[in-house]
């Protein structure tokens, strides 16, 4: 059996455990509904919102109506991802830490953070990412000027590191599992704090602002992308996100190391 | 065939935890918020032994004992103390790919199959995890599932299954890959006889057939009679016993027990020994190894005799004396 | 395993009658229930603060946006400063906290898990032991909620101009708050005798909830239609109108017909929980549970 070369493994390993899930949860359509209704909801309210602030003004902190739309939906759209993907992971990591079948993760040939990273998927979660993607596009067909490509790819680029981004700190907030064990309400914690992500980080006063781009990378998550959109990125800041979010991927790398090694008693 | 035949090789094991000590109250909360007390626990305290390739060896011992330390170092899990630990040649500490893929752990009322979903597909995540090539997966998962009577059980969700079928499918899960070695901590808790029988049956035929090292925990005897011919009886971290299941009994005990056939009279025999039970007409005594020869010839002498054997004492009280006393039993 | 076992150490002898033994019947229940709530969530207070933190998060940011909103026209939206959105906020988070109550979502697990058939067994009609338990947890929380409270006070600046009737009627119109989504909360809870496919109903309700009682902007700022509506659901008795007590300026006559039309609902809700408990419980009984 000759081991194809890593990274393709890992994505083959994601494949699966998403075609399994996935063949077994699309039985379920009604689920699928109440997804759907949930959606139309939440997004519903939050149109609400929006059209309430601008019946009394033009613009928020230099967003029009129009580019807060696009925000909004990037917002969903980043929300679905990690209510799909990321948070089931990370809670049954929580839940192995506590019940000790970490251990059955452990002694299985891949690697380890990968297998605890991409095993679980929740698919009904997945109809925000396209309630989401479908806002987007309405929000963008409508504003003015017509978006180009450069702005598209911009998107997509800071969209993947801003999930990335989401994905490191979440995983960074289970590694605690590791010494505290029982860190369930962090979910809880987490789930209030992305309610930030609806409007773009720079209408927070300047503290609040900092800590919801480097210690909550809502910034990274949601706002970047939606200014690639509506035209408000520099190169710099394509630049600076790249690098924050290789520094971050490489911090959580090293954290999983170091809570592995306490796991199992490797650092005396 | 590598030249080693031994599989696994412990010598000077030793595992060590830090405990944070804190007692109930809100002061000595406080306290320890301030000051933490910690204290140094000796899980496993130097063991050593070998392992041969293919060998059935069962771990006894009472709860914290060590059993599942020990395991768990063999298996990776956790980083030793102190002392050495091969097992096929690798360093299990390291985990490396090549290691991993030749062993397999399975543990009682532990589940890694995943709940929602069919075992089959958790199986399907087995191979490629595993990078098992589809035909012979597909081969060995056929066989696995009709060896262990779960062809019905693995299309229903895991959650739906009983407690027995569950671990059947566990273990099917299991070995998959085809282990060389398999860590099986306390594989038969909490489930019926029936189930721990058929179990037990399955472990033996499929060492019988793939020549598998097998490492079990258990604080059953019923799981080691049937499964091992070689037990490491471990207390408080220590080894106190490491070889044949018979020679346990015949070294570690200086009793023996008479059971005669008397017929329907039912005399008084409490004169030879202690009298264990008297059921028809068969009488059980337990006598002093030094006196049995005299004993019996006593009783064949003074009575009419029918029938007479000669036993030793069960191994769980066997072993309960080691435990309790420290030293054999006297 | 021979190992002899201890004699566990004599129970001391509690001088002096037991105090709870003094309040028998209703009182005693809630006394009991109540104590025992926040010793339990006292223990969680990590989980809870954390809970707290997290749940702040949503009125900050109404905070920010309307502030932002009210600097650009020039200082107040319809009257209402970035000062006085403060206040309403925070004191959101108060009436927030207070009217969190048994999830209709925890019912199906609830009679899944048998908890409810333990219950009905008991001389206590069951909804006496949330409005307890939860009432004890109210302590806990306004505890752990003082030192947020001023945290934000810090930050944010409210302007508050309250005159003592209203600090009073406050303290009554919280525990109002509390009792009305109690009892709402219940009925649409009692809807899973009858199905447990009830997230979309849920959902629903939870929705409008939160677009017609004052969690999600302040009435004032709602087009005149809503504002007519949402006055005669309940939906703002139990968060708006309590927070406009302490953070607005309602009138002597606006502050007393709230806390009736809040009497109104409670006994209608009250009503309304009889009455479907007495049909559900029939069914539930018939049903099997």
């Amino acid at each position: 059996m000759n081991p194809a070369p890593g990274r393709a493994r890992g994505l083959a390993l994601a494949l699966t455990f998403f075609r399994v899930a996935a063949s077994t949860e699309l039985q379920y359509r009604v689920n699928f509904l109440l997804s759907l209704v949930q959606s139309v909801l939440a997004v519903g309210t939050s149109l609400a919102v929006l059209g309430l602030v601008f019946a009394k003004t033009d613009s928020l902190g230099g967003w029009s109506a129009g580019q807060l739309l696009v925000v909004m939906g990037v917002y969903v759209l980043v929300g679905g991802v990690i209510r799909s993907l990321i948070q089931p992971n990370m809670q049954q990591l929580m839940s192995d830490v506590q019940e000790g079948t970490l251990d059955f993760v452990l002694t299985k040939p891949a690697d380890g953070q990968l297998l605890v990273s991409v095993r679980r998927i929740e698919i009904w979660q997945a109809v925000d990412v396209f309630v989401g993607g479908g806002l987007i596009a309405v929000a963008a067909v409508r504003l003015p000027g017509s978006v180009g490509v450069l702005p598209v790819l911009a998107f997509a680029a800071t969209l993947l590191l801003g999930v990335v981004a989401i994905y490191c700190f979440w995983l960074l907030l289970t590694i605690l599992a590791f010494w505290v064990v029982r860190v369930d309400f962090l979910v809880e914690l987490f789930d209030g704090m992305y309610q930030a992500g609806r409007w773009p980080v720079t209408i927070y006063p300047g503290w609040l602002r900092i800590g919801l781009t480097f210690l909550v990378p809502l910034a990274f998550a949601v706002t970047v992308p939606a200014s690639a959109l509506t035209g408000r990125l520099s190169g710099w800041l394509l630049a600076g996100t790249a690098g924050f979010t290789a520094a971050l991927f490489t911090f959580t790398r090293w954290a999983w190391r170091i809570g592995l090694r306490h796991y199992t008693g490797a650092s005396a | 065939m590598t030249q080693a035949s031994t599989a696994v090789q412990v010598a000077g094991l030793r595992k060590a935890f830090r405990v944070a000590e804190r007692e109930a109250g809100l002061r000595a909360s406080v306290r320890s918020l301030v000051r933490r007390q910690y204290r140094d626990v000796l899980a496993v305290a130097g063991i050593s032994f070998t392992v041969a390739a293919g060998e059935v060896v069962g771990f006894l011992g009472p709860n914290g004992a060590g059993k599942t330390t020990t395991l768990k170092m063999l298996s990776g899990l956790l980083f030793p103390t102190g002392g050495e630990v091969l097992v096929l040649g690798h360093l299990p500490s390291r985990r490396e790919h090549a290691y991993l893929r030749r062993i397999t752990l399975v543990m009682g009322n532990r589940n890694q199959l995943q709940w929602d979903i069919p075992a089959l597909d958790s199986f399907e995540m087995s191979r490629a995890i595993y990078r098992i090539p589809s035909a012979e997966f597909r081969r060995i998962r056929d066989e696995l599932v009709e060896l262990l009577e779960i062809g019905d059980q693995v299309r229903k969700p895991v959650r739906t299954l009983s407690l027995g079928e569950r671990m059947k499918a566990e273990v099917a899960g299991a070995l998959l890959h085809r282990p060389e070695v398999l860590f099986l901590d306390e594989p038969t808790i909490g489930l019926d006889v029936t189930m721990q029988k058929r179990l037990r049956a399955f472990l033996a035929e499929y060492n019988r057939r793939y020549a598998a090292t097998i490492l079990l925990t258990s604080h059953y005897m019923a799981d080691v009679e049937a499964l091992c011919k070689r037990v490491v009886v471990i207390d408080a971290g220590a080894i106190r016993y490491d070889g044949g299941l018979r020679e346990l009994s015949t070294r570690y005990t200086r009793q023996q027990t008479l059971t005669v056939a008397v017929g329907e009279s039912a005399p008084d025999l409490s004169g030879y020994g202690e009298v264990l039970s008297t059921d028809g007409g068969r009488v059980s005594i337990r006598v002093a190894k030094a006196e049995t020869s005299q004993v019996a010839a006593r009783l064949l002498r003074d009575h009419a005799i029918t029938d007479l054997t000669i036993t030793d004492p069960p191994v769980e009280d066997v072993i309960e004396h080691l435990f309790a006393a420290g030293t054999p039993a006297p | 395993m021979t190992v002899p076992a201890r004699r566990p150490p004599p129970l001391r002898r509690r001088r002096g009658p037991d105090r709870d033994r003094r309040l028998t019947g209703l009182p005693g229940f809630y006394l009991t229930v109540m104590r025992t709530a926040v010793a339990v969530q006292f223990q969680y207070r990590t989980a809870n603060y954390a809970y707290m933190i997290g749940m702040v998060v949503e009125p900050v940011i109404y905070l920010v946006v309307w502030a932002r909103v009210a600097g650009a026209q020039g200082g107040a939206v319809d009257g209402i400063t970035a000062g006085k959105f403060a206040a309403y906020y925070i004191v959101w988070t108060l009436v927030r906290n207070m009217n969190i109550v048994f999830t209709p979502f925890g019912w199906e697990e609830r009679i899944r898990q048998g908890r409810l058939s333990a219950m009905l067994v008991r001389p206590v009609h069951p909804i006496h032991y949330d409005l307890a338990y939860f009432a004890g947890w109210k302590v806990v929380v306004v505890l752990l909620w003082l030192p947020i409270a001023a945290v934000l006070t810090l930050i944010f600046r409210p302007t508050f101009d309250v005159s003592a009737l209203e600090v009073l009627v406050f303290l009554v119109a919280i525990w109002g708050a509390y009792l009305i989504r109690s009892m709402l909360l219940w009925v649409l809870g009692m809807v899973t005798f009858w199905t447990t496919r009830v997230s979309a109903l849920y959902d629903i309700y939870f929705t409008a909830e939160l677009l017609l009682s004052g969690r999600l902007v302040p009435l004032a700022l709602l087009p005149a239609w809503a504002v007519t509506v949402a006055d005669v659901l309940p939906f703002k008795y139990s968060f708006g109108y309590p927070i406009e007590v302490l953070a607005g300026d309602l009138s002597t006559r606006e502050l007393l017909t709230g806390l009736a039309a809040q009497a109104g609902w409670i006994a209608a809700g009250a009503l309304l929980v009889a009455a479907v408990w007495r049909v559900g419980v029939r069914r539930y009984s018939a049903v099997g549970g």
